[in-house]
């Protein structure tokens, strides 16, 4: 414990011993960088001086801010803001960055980074263009209203920095953990950050057992290539093109904190068709498509707030993280507005986390829902855009929506508003701002104008036909993951076991396909598990629903009908209670160990996630599932492959 | 932590009384399991599971830096003979272990705090949380979550989980460590097969 403390204290100071060491050796990373002398330096790397590289803080870098006093116990409410006051930040483009140490295809061990498998991809697609993403805390104010709020950031801003990328440009991005050890929120300084939807080898993909500790780093390597590298060659088939991704932290036991704490971001990737300008190009959908301009990210979070004291409006975060979360936060501020031309823009909706599921509609000032398309969801373009009128947009935890308002259906002058179905507290009265729309429903205001001389001209009108889906998926094998809440004692189980991140419960061969059943089996209470499978996009075949009666006894098993956003591809599928889901997916290209876990980041955390792997060969496949089947039967679970059912063909 | 866990008085299997937070809890890494003494299925099990692991491997640790609580569930029922029976019956009388028996109020304030799903049907369901487990690391000021029934390797790395960081250079060891953990996996099997 005094240990603890003691390293607290210096960081506190920001002046570690191993700072002073790496100061009065002269070698510390950025005086090399700045003086070149770079043979010099890898000398240092033979010396094994590894202070240089592993730090817990840099010199150069800001003060961390003190940690935060939290409230307790749960204030009732967050302090009260008024509406519309701050802008809509829009999180600037992350800079390409010069890495030192040179990144290399095994992890760079006497270094500081952390243990990995060597890169896979990384002779095929050396990567091309690096960044380097510091993990580290510092203060965000969420509205003018309130004070500075301790956070944890990616290079110092929340939202961080997003990752524009362009598909055949592998890029590599370098993740620091520079979260002081000793700190009084929920979250942990250990770190694993995952691409949400990437199409990333193992040991990139932040798998939730590999965290690393403060002082730590790990070069991600993310090759920017389409599913089925191997089958066609090039950089895959682009027909699997995503996107719009999200990175955040996946550490084992403690997503839900760190999410909420800060630590995520957005990336997105470019290609012919979507090419992030909205000039005519060869093969390009001519979108709206500029940055910040007219394509814009909405990062959806939920805190609730501690009464300001002492200068900050802490989040609350003392112990269990809330259930009940009470503002409603656009990229990182509180019913912010946004002047849009008359003109059609692109908005990326992505919840952030933790639990809360959102109800989105469009709402003009007459009071009436107006349309927005939705053009992609989960990063996947949708074969044919649709018009959302009279629904809400449903967007559970990971999900993210790409919709196109077009404003120029609206007078200049007036206001439209994003409208969330469950209100949030707002705390200063404030009048309706359209009719039959209260104050705590807005998530946002849209202030139209006209378009300057200097702004964009509109893009013309959205195609009917976007994208020509990848060719329908012949399965070779057959599975079915059951999600319950049950055994002994109760815990989160998928197919009876509780999430170990030393324990393989499904094998599938590389460049294979399977049927997937995602069934949430939950009796108890009627969860809805946003179910995410890592690595690989799915379609949807079929969705039933099963009716019980009091007793359990199944009356009958209803088959439902698919929205138009679950005709196209997913990587999270909402699955209600007493749903099962038929997908069908294809694993290509890469190797080794990814998650399946519902991504309400609470269940999450209590392990509602098993680890599958993609294996080489078919020597490795029977070998594991031959495994995990005795293992089961150890364990008193029924045997998963060759039970009768259509399931371990292969075996 | 203090905050979180109750500081009530409870008894253990010795008929010694204790303050939960003070006498147990502080400074300390514990690990806490919900168990009653005529529990028949899962407190059992998971009883004899970390006796298990106590001798196989935490016995080392056991009183010292590490600490194991077993929290009675029906404690009006659980006298402090009957968790002592209990004990003797899993040969669960080990150093470092305690069975505590106390107030319905304080147990279920705990239980609440630790083990709630936020769902009513399950949390007043007491068998919904016998033999969990949890191990909070005080001076951290965080807990963890543990399965009793994991693997050995499991456990144990939950238990390191949850340990006192250790410093920059000890930490930079163990990634070596490791390192070579996942090499010597990829000679010997082609593939992270242990690591």
């Amino acid at each position: 414990m005094s240990e603890l403390k003691v390293e607290g204290k210096e960081h506190g100071a920001n002046a570690t011993r191993e700072a002073h060491d790496a100061q009065s050796l002269k070698v510390d990373r950025r005086t090399v960088v700045k003086g070149g002398v770079i043979a010099g330096a890898a000398a240092v790397i033979a010396t094994k001086n590894t202070a240089a590289f592993a730090q817990e803080s840099y010199p150069e870098d800001p003060p961390a801010p003190q940690g935060p006093v939290l409230c307790d116990p749960r204030p009732a409410n967050s302090p009260p803001t008024t509406p519309f006051v701050d802008n809509l930040p829009i999180p600037a483009p992350a800079n390409p960055t010069f890495l030192f140490p040179y990144p290399t295809k095994v992890a760079n061990i006497g270094a500081g980074e952390a243990a990995r498998d060597a890169h896979q991809a990384w002779d095929q697609f050396p990567p091309q263009v690096s960044y380097e993403c510091g993990a580290a805390p510092s203060l965000h104010t969420f509205h003018s209203d309130l004070s500075p709020t301790y956070c944890w950031t990616f290079n110092g801003t929340y939202p961080a920095k997003t990752f524009l990328g362009y598909y055949g440009v592998p890029q590599l991005v370098r993740f620091r953990n520079n979260i002081p050890v000793d700190h009084p929120t929920a979250g942990i300084n250990e770190i694993t950050v995952h691409l949400h939807n990437g199409h990333t080898p193992s040991e990139s993909d932040g798998f939730a057992g590999d965290f690393f500790g403060t002082g730590l780093w790990k070069d991600n390597h993310y090759p920017n290539v389409y599913a089925g590298v191997d089958q066609y060659g090039g950089i895959g088939d682009p027909r699997e093109g995503m996107r719009t991704f999200w990175f955040h932290d996946h550490r084992a036991e403690f997503t839900a904190p760190n999410n909420y704490l800060g630590l995520n971001g957005m990336f997105l990737l470019y290609d012919q068709k979507d090419p992030g300008h909205e000039f005519p190009s060869p093969g390009s959908l001519q979108l709206p498509g500029y940055y910040g301009l007219t394509d814009i990210t909405l990062q959806l979070h939920a805190i609730l707030f501690c009464p300001t004291a002492n200068g900050r409006t802490e989040a609350y975060n003392t112990g269990a993280i809330p259930g009940q979360v009470d503002k409603w936060i656009v990229n990182g501020k509180i019913q912010p507005k946004f002047t849009a031309r008359r003109r059609k823009y692109r908005f990326r909706i992505l919840n952030t986390g933790m639990v809360k599921e959102w109800n989105l509609s469009l709402i003009g000032s007459d009071g009436q829902q107006k349309p927005m398309t939705v053009i992609a969801v989960d990063a996947n373009f949708v074969e044919q855009p649709f018009d959302v009128t009279n629904r809400n947009i449903n967007i559970p935890v990971a999900t993210r929506y790409d919709v196109v308002i077009d404003f120029s259906q609206f007078a200049a002058g007036t206001s439209v508003y994003l409208r969330e179905a469950q209100a949030q507290f707002v705390g200063v009265a404030t009048p309706d701002p359209a009719p039959g729309l209260a104050i705590g429903n807005v998530l946002m205001r849209f202030d139209v104008v006209e378009r300057e001389v200097w702004f964009p001209v509109d893009t013309p009108p959205i195609p009917n036909h976007l994208i020509d889906m990848p060719p329908a998926i012949v399965p070779d094998d057959y599975f079915e993951w059951s999600f319950t809440f049950d055994g002994s004692p109760r815990r989160f189980r998928i197919n009876g076991e509780v999430f170990d991140h030393n324990r393989i419960d499904h094998a599938v061969l590389k460049g294979s396909s399977e049927e997937w059943v995602i069934a949430n089996d939950v009796i108890a209470g009627n969860w809805t598990h946003p179910v995410h499978i890592h690595f690989e996009e799915g379609r949807i075949m079929s969705r039933s629903h099963t009716v019980r009666d009091t007793s359990g006894n199944v009356v009958s098993v209803d088959n439902v009908p698919l929205l138009p956003e679950e005709l196209g591809r997913r990587d999270v599928y909402r699955v209600p209670g007493q749903d099962r889901l038929v997908i069908r997916l294809r694993f290509r290209d890469y190797v080794g160990r990814y998650l399946i876990h519902c991504h309400n980041m609470n269940h999450e955390d209590n392990f509602m996630m098993v680890r599958w792997d993609i294996v080489e060969t078919v020597e490795e496949l029977v070998q594991k599932r031959r495994e995990i089947d005795e293992r089961r039967m150890m364990a008193g679970l029924p045997p998963q492959y060759g039970n009768g059912k259509k399931n371990g063909r292969l075996v | 932590m203090a905050n979180l866990i109750p500081n009530a008085l409870f008894r253990t299997q010795d008929n010694k009384e204790v303050r939960l937070y003070d006498d147990i809890v502080k400074d300390r890494q514990v690990m806490v399991m919900m168990m009653y003494a005529t529990c028949e299925t899962f407190c059992p099990l998971a009883t004899k599971r970390m006796v298990e692991l106590h001798h196989q491997a935490l016995a080392q640790r056991m009183g010292k830096d590490l600490f194991m609580v077993n929290i009675s569930l029906k404690p009006e029922e659980d006298d402090p003979a009957a968790l002592k029976a209990y004990a003797q019956m899993h040969s669960a009388l080990l150093p470092g272990w305690t069975f505590l028996t106390g107030n319905q109020h304080d147990v279920d304030t705990l239980r609440y705090r630790f083990f709630s799903h936020d769902h009513i049907g399950i949390d007043t369901d007491i068998d919904m949380h016998a033999g969990s487990m949890k191990i909070i690391n005080d001076p951290a000021g965080r807990w963890f979550h543990a399965d009793a029934f994991a693997s050995t390797r499991t456990v144990l790395e939950h238990i390191k989980w949850s340990d006192p960081q250790k410093s920059l250079p000890e930490r930079l060891k163990d990634n070596r460590m490791l390192q070579r953990e996942i090499d010597r996996d990829i000679d010997v099997y082609g593939y992270r097969k242990i690591a």
